[in-house]
């Protein structure tokens, strides 16, 4: 009776474990999201309409505000691999005993909650902030503070503040699974530092860099609060939604963009697996 | 020549990497110092110390009601979620087939779905069933970002442990269910205890969710902080930032006593 444990183990459907986990996925995330669709093609009538679609998808306002936030999801995730390269490449390759200390570095700002974030962006560029009081009191270079505040290059800013540290260790684990013989090998042939690096390093940290990206462009794109707090004029998607939902209270224009951007999430995680799927191969 | 520019690029790489961090730590930095000014307003550099911004939380009696939704609201999500979610990662993290990758991929696919979507049309679909703006409503909808978190977490170490003990132990006699409790539950309990911080902290910092459950009853801190800012621009906000911050770095500072960050990040 013992000894048929491990049979029986095996007997008794242990598949039935992903039940409640897939069932409740289903019922409260695929669910809702499919309600949305049917929300975002109801006419008022109870018939099917494809108007709204056309809406978003000819008109000028609508068309610009689908291409600023792909453009501002865009612009950000190019600056954090601008940005995050050289720190993945330290951390991996010249950081050493300091590893330990550059990746708590890294961590540490993901405990601070995205409002922390959001106020200490504006602290330091506020009337009295520290950039104001620099450039008036320290340096002179103005007469009274700039308004800093409310501007897209800040919002830019914090987005990438916030992002940036996922673009590093996405990074930072291809590169460090590059094999550095073959760097000093090109080096050896004649190849200088840089052709080694451009030739050799960069292709070879590439499925890194795609990795970082995707992760990045899809948060960006369905980052609101940074730009609800920050502003700078920038409109965005997510930013239509909330203003929908709060004033104009039109929820079906709201449904059909968010479909939009649930489009372009689903795109993006399709890319994420392919690549996912190349690297295991 | 060529060490001179190799000693150079170098030190370009470092000073690089340097600001790079003056960069990360500022926005974080000054809010912290900002959470002790004694002035009335916000200002940098600050003109003198105190702790009124802080005894200012508690006389601003939404806060403290707030955070109370928020820790109920992050435990329970995480708690249901571990319930859920680790029986799956069993089946899961062990399974060959092809069809369990697949199933993996969705059970992890709201991490990748923008959470004001999340959000948005979870308010009409909960209300359609009669849940509505609740408590109920709440959990649920941090469930679906949760779950996720803890699942990865779980399946990670699950995943990297031999199949080998909990065959010993069920050919030495125990049922299934003993195995699970006295060998594969203290196995994965690194993994549990990780996967529970990730969904808290998820949790309790979930601003676009919450948002669309706000009332009196659920308003979460998040949201009370956003209303807050988006009318008063005052050191109270950095005061709870602060706050916030050191919870969370008690937090993982408990769990490193416990189990060592080193597993955590194996995990993640």
């Amino acid at each position: 009776m013992q000894m048929q444990a491990p049979i029986a183990a095996k007997a008794r459907r242990p598949w039935l474990l992903i039940v409640p986990a897939l069932l409740f996925l289903i019922v409260f995330f695929v669910l809702p999201l499919v309600d949305n669709g049917l929300r975002s093609v109801a006419g008022d009538a109870g018939e099917w309409t494809g108007a709204r679609y056309v809406t978003l998808l000819t008109d000028s306002f609508y068309l610009r505000v689908t291409f600023e936030t792909v453009l501002l999801s865009a612009g950000v995730t190019l600056i954090c691999v601008i940005i995050g390269y050289p720190v993945a490449y330290f951390l991996v390759r010249k950081a050493g005993r300091w590893a330990g200390v550059v990746v708590f570095l890294l961590i540490a700002p993901l405990l601070t909650s995205i409002i922390m974030r959001t106020f200490g962006w504006q602290v330091l560029f506020a009337r009295r902030g520290l950039v104001n009081n620099l450039l008036v009191d320290q340096l002179g270079v103005i007469s009274s503070p700039l308004r800093l505040t409310n501007s897209p290059e800040i919002a830019v800013a914090a987005l990438v503040h916030v992002l940036v540290p996922f673009m590093v260790l996405a990074i930072a684990t291809v590169l460090q699974s590059v094999d550095r013989r073959l760097e000093e090998s090109a080096k050896i042939l004649g190849a200088g530092r840089w052709r080694a690096f451009w030739e050799v390093t960069l292709p070879l940290s590439m499925d890194g860099i795609g990795t970082g990206a995707i992760l990045v462009f899809m948060i960006a794109n369905g980052s609101f609060v940074t730009l609800v707090l920050l502003g700078g004029g920038i409109q965005t998607l997510p930013l239509l939604i909330y203003q929908q939902f709060n004033t104009t209270r039109d929820f079906g224009m709201a449904s059909a963009m968010s479909t939009i951007l649930l489009v372009i999430a689903v795109f993006c995680l399709f890319l994420q697996l392919r690549l996912v799927r190349r690297q295991g191969a | 020549m060529s060490v001179f520019s190799r000693d150079w690029i170098n030190t370009a790489l470092a000073a690089f990497v340097v600001l790079f961090f003056v960069f990360m730590l500022a926005p974080i930095l000054v809010v912290i110092v900002v959470s002790f000014t004694s002035a009335g307003y916000v200002a940098f550099p600050i003109p003198g110390w105190s702790l009124k911004w802080f005894a200012n939380i508690f006389a601003y009696r939404p806060f403290i009601d707030a955070m109370i939704v928020s820790i109920e609201v992050a435990v329970g999500a995480t708690v249901l979620s571990c319930l859920v979610g680790v029986p799956a990662c069993l089946y899961l993290a062990r399974s060959r087939a092809a069809w369990a990758n697949t199933v993996m991929t969705f059970l992890l696919s709201p991490l990748s779905m923008p959470m004001i979507v999340i959000g948005f049309a979870s308010l009409f679909f909960l209300s359609r069933i009669g849940i509505g703006i609740s408590f109920t409503a709440l959990i649920v909808t941090h469930m679906v970002v949760c779950l996720p978190y803890v699942i990865r977490t779980v399946a990670g170490v699950y995943a990297g442990l031999p199949t080998s003990y909990e065959e010993s132990a069920a050919i030495l006699g125990a049922n299934p269910a003993r195995v699970f409790w006295h060998v594969t539950l203290p196995l994965i309990r690194p993994g549990i205890i990780a996967g529970s911080l990730f969904s808290f902290l998820t949790s309790f910092d979930n601003l676009p969710i919450s948002y669309f459950f706000a009332s009196a009853s659920t308003n979460t801190l998040p949201v009370v902080m956003l209303s807050y800012l988006e009318h008063q621009f005052d050191p109270t906000i950095a005061a709870l930032s602060t706050l916030q911050l050191l919870m969370a770095i008690i937090a993982l500072l408990v769990v490193d006593r416990i189990y060592g960050i080193d597993k955590m990040t194996v995990a993640g």
